[in-house]
């Protein structure tokens, strides 16, 4: 809206009622509702910082070379941020993927194990009939199996909630353990390359193994998808009429229901569109990371993208962000554990504490609500005189 | 005058949401005296009571009580210094006894355990002493609602209140339980309790009340003796300008029927009728008002008409068509549009903007789309047409409703409903707890869509005075069942709706022959 249509909206507004209390102050308190959620999350993050260095203090033989690892090192050398970036593009895809089933409020944590078995179910398909495809059509075909396999998944967990009324999150929770043994079943008995000293499929056809980009940094050509996949599933949020639909399910499910929308069919669908894009996620963690299948365990893609979806607050347009954040700790962490004595698990310590601090949310409230009286106090004072 | 008993001293609220609830706000209370407050809603009267019973801080101001001046930390503080609250909404456990309701905190004990006979004796002594006539042995459940208030008025006497505010006490209440409750509040004038009482009804405030403070939009308009005004006095300090009490309207001309309901029956999940067959038909052009006391199936008549919920047997048609297994969407795609009950659960979405809560029943139709997506621009131009239209106080389309009083945020849920493009319009409470203005616009455009544009109109109110006012039928429901039918609700007196709201008089079937 441009300036001169906002004013003539308050304007018109207001001189129905004239009541001094509001529009200003009001205006006023959103601004600074808005300022102190940033303020909040960056709060959040440093004082997990300080928690994680008081540790390093207590533990490490040398913490003022680890901390400097810790907090640097992702960006010692181009290739470290090409790493950050890297792992930044699966953390983006499942974080997409959970917005989906975060905006309808249906934790289907289904996506940890659709992201293995869709790229387990991909390798399989590009080796049976992949090998003299054009890149330009296998690609895509790999990326809509992915897409499949995840829809198929999670529509498990989706119509038993909706018909049985089995909790969605308990359901997912036990079929990832059932998908990721199917996925390892696959791996062992029909595409185990026996030619190779650890277990893993045949290589994939090179002309799927993602190029690289940008020089010495290693960037695959799989950030490109992910940033497909924020613009798409932007617009689905906020520009289709199911992306509005699946908003307004998920803030008022009665009010949905009382204003004619189907809310089951509504959040079913919106599990579905989540488990589709958790298989993108796999397919292209695959093309853009590896030569072959050989993941023997679940990744944990599923929950650090739930991890991805809370930190961006369920909207698509923060997740880049969300996931870039989360990559580059979690580089700071192999970092420290390659260059000092501090082990991996170390790092779930700070991710704990950074979650917990984003996720309250009266976390600062009172520091908040004393500024907005404050707003409120100087315009009356202002007005007064 | 009596003697100060309670002084509010320059109060000033603000909540986080930046809303200034009161505005140094300065009042006192002398020793027997029935001391009301009024305002609309919105205006900061239970803000500024809830300051005084320890739920909220506020920023400025003092609290003084006998002339002391006092920190009232929580409502156990304030308890301890003899304020006691009836809230609008009980707080009773159901499943106990009124007297271990009433001694709930200072239980008298025997041995280190709870000393039921004597929380009996000691209830039943102070409920004999005012006249309330309680058992005190019965159970809460098996109490009527305005017995269940005078438990609650009781919990506040045993613990020593020396002021006591009353929350809207009448709203829940038919006018026979009200005037029982007066000669109460008189005896505990008496007997030297100070009583503030909330209120909307200014006619109870002129008849109980010797002072009265008027709250506006989060000032204290000044506190006067009743004596010195009237009726419309006081409503012109609560809103700045005359409000017509009564709503001016021509006799309808019904025309067709639109909605008919044919022995309708539905059971709650313990086998109970909570609809024991209801018949009754609406026709186009007129508004017909549904009163009761709440709880006896108006709730569930709501739910199944506007498709929330499914029926046992009987049939609603719509239109000439049964409503029967259709979705909301199919319902409303045939006509019908619904004010629910409680705005903040079926009526707005708080978090979402007043634009998507407008647009909330019509986006997903064709003519508001543009290819695969939403038409921004349409929906935005109408969004800004409605704020204007209903007058809706806002920044703008994208605020976000929770935002808003509640009188606007009744206005967003109107300014759908009444777009719609539906002819049957269901209205439950729909001004309920929304300030006179807002209120008197919803009743207005009620009656004007009848009038005008053929509406049908289903009026479920609490308000006695809404339902006699707006509604040109009226029925009366009670445990499930339509017990009287009145062809002309202006013509009905509060008293006559009372006896059949609380079933000591009921028509037969052929006294309202002609009139469902």
């Amino acid at each position: 809206m441009t300036e001169k249509e906002k004013k003539t909206v308050v304007e018109t507004s207001g001189t129905a009622q004239k009541d001094p209390r509001r529009t200003d102050a009001m205006r006023k308190t959103q601004r600074i509702e808005a300022i102190m959620e940033i303020v909040r999350i960056v709060a959040g993050m440093a004082i997990a910082y300080i928690v994680a260095l008081l540790i390093l203090v207590a533990i490490s033989d040398d913490p003022v070379f680890i901390v400097k690892q810790f907090i640097l090192g992702p960006f010692s050398s181009p290739r470290r941020i090409g790493s950050i970036v890297n792992l930044a593009v699966p953390f983006t895809l499942c974080g997409l993927s959970m917005c989906f089933m975060y905006a309808v409020n249906k934790f289907n944590l289904i996506g940890e194990s659709i992201f293995m078995l869709s790229g387990c179910i991909i390798t399989w398909v590009a080796l049976a009939i992949g090998q003299n495809m054009p890149a330009i059509i296998l690609i895509p075909l790999l990326l809509i199996v992915g897409a499949i396999v995840g829809a198929v998944l999670s529509f498990i967990p989706a119509i038993m909630d909706r018909k049985l009324n089995a909790n969605v999150v308990v359901v997912s929770l036990m079929l990832n353990s059932v998908i990721a043994q199917l996925a390892i079943y696959i791996l062992r008995y029909y595409m185990k390359d026996p030619g190779i000293s650890f277990i893993g499929s045949y290589e994939l056809p090179k002309q799927i193994q993602f190029a690289t980009l940008f020089g010495k940094m290693r960037i695959g050509a799989g950030v490109i998808i992910a940033l497909i996949a924020v613009v798409i599933v932007s617009i689905i949020f906020f520009k289709t009429a199911f992306g509005w639909k699946m908003r307004i399910v998920g803030s008022n499910p009665k009010f949905a229901t009382a204003v004619g929308l189907s809310t089951l069919g509504i959040s079913f669908a919106a599990q579905l569109a989540g488990g589709a894009l958790a298989g993108v996620a796999g397919a292209t963690e695959i093309m853009n990371s590896y030569k072959r299948f050989q993941w023997t365990a679940s990744t944990g893609h599923g929950f650090d993208g739930l991890l991805v979806a809370v930190l961006a607050k369920k909207n698509p347009v923060l997740v880049p962000i969300g996931a870039l954040f989360l990559a580059y700790v979690r580089i700071g962490a192999d970092v420290v554990n390659t260059s000092g004595d501090i082990p991996y698990e170390f790092i779930s310590v700070i991710q704990g504490i950074i979650i917990l601090l984003v996720a309250a949310e009266s976390f600062l409230s009172g520091f908040k609500n004393r500024l907005i009286y404050r707003s409120v106090q100087a315009d009356k004072a202002k007005k007064s005189a | 005058m009596a003697e100060e008993v309670l002084r509010m001293q320059g109060i000033t609220k603000i909540y986080p949401n930046g809303f200034m609830a009161n505005r140094n706000i300065t009042f006192g209370i002398g020793q027997n005296e029935i001391h009301a407050l009024v305002g609309e809603n919105g205006a900061g009267k239970t803000t500024l009571m809830k300051i005084l019973f320890g739920m909220e801080d506020c920023q400025e101001g003092k609290i003084f009580i006998n002339g002391k001046e006092e920190k009232i930390a929580n409502p156990l503080d304030a308890i301890a210094k003899g304020v006691g609250m009836v809230h609008q909404h009980f707080m009773l456990l159901p499943s106990l006894s009124v007297a271990e309701n009433v001694t709930l905190g200072v239980e008298p004990m025997k041995n280190g355990l709870f000393d039921y006979n004597t929380a009996v004796k000691e209830t039943q002594e102070i409920a004999d002493k005012y006249n309330f006539k309680v058992d005190a042995t019965a159970k809460v459940s098996t109490l009527s609602v305005g017995q269940m208030q005078k438990v609650e008025i009781l919990k506040a006497l045993i613990k020593g209140a020396k002021i006591l505010i009353l929350d809207e006490p009448t709203a829940v209440l038919t006018p026979q339980e009200t005037e029982e409750l007066f000669e109460q509040l008189f005896k505990l004038r008496d007997s030297g309790v100070s009583v503030i009482f909330i209120s909307h009804k200014l006619e109870e405030v002129m008849r109980i009340c010797s002072k009265v403070t008027v709250l506006r939009r989060g000032e204290c308009m000044g506190t006067y003796d009743t004596k010195d005004l009237d009726e419309s006095k006081i409503s012109r300090l609560m809103v700045g300008r005359d409000v017509i009490l009564k709503i001016e309207k021509e006799d309808p001309q019904p025309k067709e029927a639109i909605l008919e309901i044919k022995d309708l029956h539905r059971y709650n999940s313990f086998g109970k009728a909570v609809i024991d067959g209801v018949s009754f038909t609406v026709h186009s052009g007129e508004v017909v008002g549904i009163a009761g006391v709440e709880g006896n199936g108006q709730s569930e008549l709501s739910e199944v008409l506007a498709g929330l919920s499914e029926f046992a047997s009987g049939d609603v048609i719509l239109n000439g068509k049964s409503i029967k297994g259709l979705s909301v969407r199919q319902i409303r795609d045939n006509g019908m549009a619904y004010i629910a009950e409680d705005r903040m659960v079926e009526g707005v979405s708080g978090d979402m903007s007043i634009e998507m809560n407008i647009m909330a029943d019509r986006f997903t139709k064709p003519n508001y789309k543009t290819g695969l997506f939403v038409d921004a621009k349409k929906i935005r131009k109408e969004t800004e047409e409605l704020i204007q239209e209903f007058e809706i106080l806002c920044d703008g389309p994208e605020q976000p409703v929770r935002m808003l009083s509640g009188g606007n945020i009744q206005k967003v849920v109107v300014a759908r409903e009444f777009t719609s493009g539906a002819n049957f319009i269901l209205a439950n409470q729909p001004t309920r707890g929304i300030d006179v203005g807002t209120a008197e616009m919803i009743r207005k455009t009620i009656v004007r869509k009848s009038r005008e544009e053929g509406t049908c109109t289903i009026l479920i109110s609490a308000d006695l005075n809404e339902v006699l006012e707006c509604s040109d039928r009226l029925l009366v429901m009670r445990k499930g069942k339509v017990v009287a039918a009145f062809p002309k609700a202006n013509e009905v007196s509060e008293d006559t709706l009372g006896e059949y709201m609380l079933g000591l008089k009921s028509m037969t079937p052929e006294q309202m022959e002609g009139l469902l």
